[in-house]
């Protein structure tokens, strides 16, 4: 990345004066334990940060922006982080609020209207099930499914896709347990329509 | 239900490739600061857009020697200062708010839509109504001394109706259709 690469000289005053770094040059403790914090995250989580900006925006340049904006906002938000939850539900929360945000504001330009997951079955894409040998394809397919969500069930969808459990998932989104559990069985129940093993014949 | 498709999904979506973005915290800082920028941009641009309209009003204010014309553009410049006012309070651009993470996502989702309906819901008291007066003002105060035939003042005043009464029902449906949303959020809570 292009702004990763840009030298201390070139930084914005105001921003520096905004977390409190001093004259001398050197950052506070709590500026410094921000910047552990976000470095961890970074390192952790990182990829999955990647593959949850990608769900929310499909035109690269936009996601480029949309995955710098999850950053500032992780690295912005450890100032406020007391451990009372833990980093990873801290993390994907949020991740999922930008991602959120991002989605209502695109909303305003984009004209295709977004979709719970029980309206998905009902869609004429589900007809077909993607062959999965294919894995380029099934991947732009699932994308192009997660896309058209409502910004809720894409947070439950991309948890359960990351491997989280429903309790973590309730803690992320703050749904209750069975309304986790519910979607979950949707969410299977979706995919498996709209996907099938490799190998296998289409229905 | 086979668990087999499912699980062959997850393989797909975590193994995708990925560019491996990596952000230092400098520029972290530096995009945080572009964000303040943007902020102190839009402020001076709603402000000089304001500020040109109040002095244009200012000189007609000053240039006209009649009472009625002189307390018509006094209204314009009183409901130009209030939109300004109203706009810088309540429609200037949110900055990445520090707490993100407090907040679980349908707690964030339904704070946004919140803030969305009330602005929408209420932008015919904040952004339209304050210039009504001295509309209705220019009517009276123009429409009688220069009469130019009454027909095209009814035109011209329904035309003006018409854009505020359209304007305001649009966005009354577009408060409904995101109370719909956010109704649907208040069931899917714990408590529900």
């Amino acid at each position: 990345m292009q702004e990763s690469s840009i030298s201390i000289d070139y930084l914005d005053v105001r921003a520096i004066e905004a977390i409190g770094v001093s004259e001398g040059g050197t950052i506070p403790a709590a500026a410094s334990a921000q910047d552990e914090l976000y470095h961890e995250a970074a390192a952790t989580y990182g990829v999955a940060l990647e593959r949850l900006a990608r769900a929310y925006e499909a035109d690269p340049d936009l996601r480029r922006d949309l995955l710098q904006d999850i950053h500032v906002a992780l690295w912005r938000s450890f100032q406020g982080f007391e451990g009372r939850c833990s980093l990873r539900t801290w993390i994907y929360r949020v991740a999922h609020n930008v991602g959120a945000s991002h989605v209502v504001r695109q909303r305003r330009t984009r004209s295709e209207a977004l979709v719970g997951l029980e309206e998905l079955d009902r869609l004429p894409d589900a007809n077909g099930r993607e062959e999965m040998a294919d894995r380029g394809h099934a991947l732009d397919r699932l994308l192009g499914l997660i896309q058209r969500l409502k910004p809720l069930d894409r947070h439950v969808i991309l948890s359960y896709l990351e491997g989280l459990d429903a309790a973590s998932i309730g803690e992320i989104t703050g749904l209750s347990p069975g309304n986790v559990a519910t979607k979950i069985h949707r969410i299977k129940t979706v995919l498996a329509r709209w996907f099938q093993q490799g190998g296998e014949a289409h229905e | 239900m086979s668990e087999a498709p499912n699980n062959q999904v997850l393989q797909i979506w975590q193994s995708q490739p990925v560019e491996g973005m990596k952000m230092s915290t400098e520029a972290i800082r530096l995009r945080a600061g572009k964000f303040e920028r943007k902020i102190s941009r839009w402020y001076l641009r709603e402000t000089i857009a304001a500020l040109v309209v109040i002095v244009a009003f200012s000189y007609f204010f000053a240039k006209t020697p009649q009472i009625p014309l002189r307390i018509t553009w006094g209204l314009f410049i009183a409901g130009t200062i209030w939109v300004l006012v109203q706009l810088v309070r309540k429609g200037k651009p949110k900055t990445i708010p520090a707490d993100m993470g407090r907040s679980n996502c349908l707690e964030f989702f339904r704070s946004e839509l919140e803030r969305q309906r009330d602005l929408i819901k209420d932008v015919w008291t904040w952004y339209l109504a304050p210039l009504v007066p001295g509309y209705v003002a220019l009517n009276v105060s123009f429409a009688y001394p220069h009469p130019i035939g009454w027909v095209r003042w009814v035109l011209l005043d329904a035309f003006f109706v018409a854009v505020f009464v359209g304007t305001w029902k649009l966005n009354q449906r577009a408060a409904r259709c995101l109370q719909r949303t956010i109704d649907e959020l208040n069931a899917m809570e714990p408590s529900h």
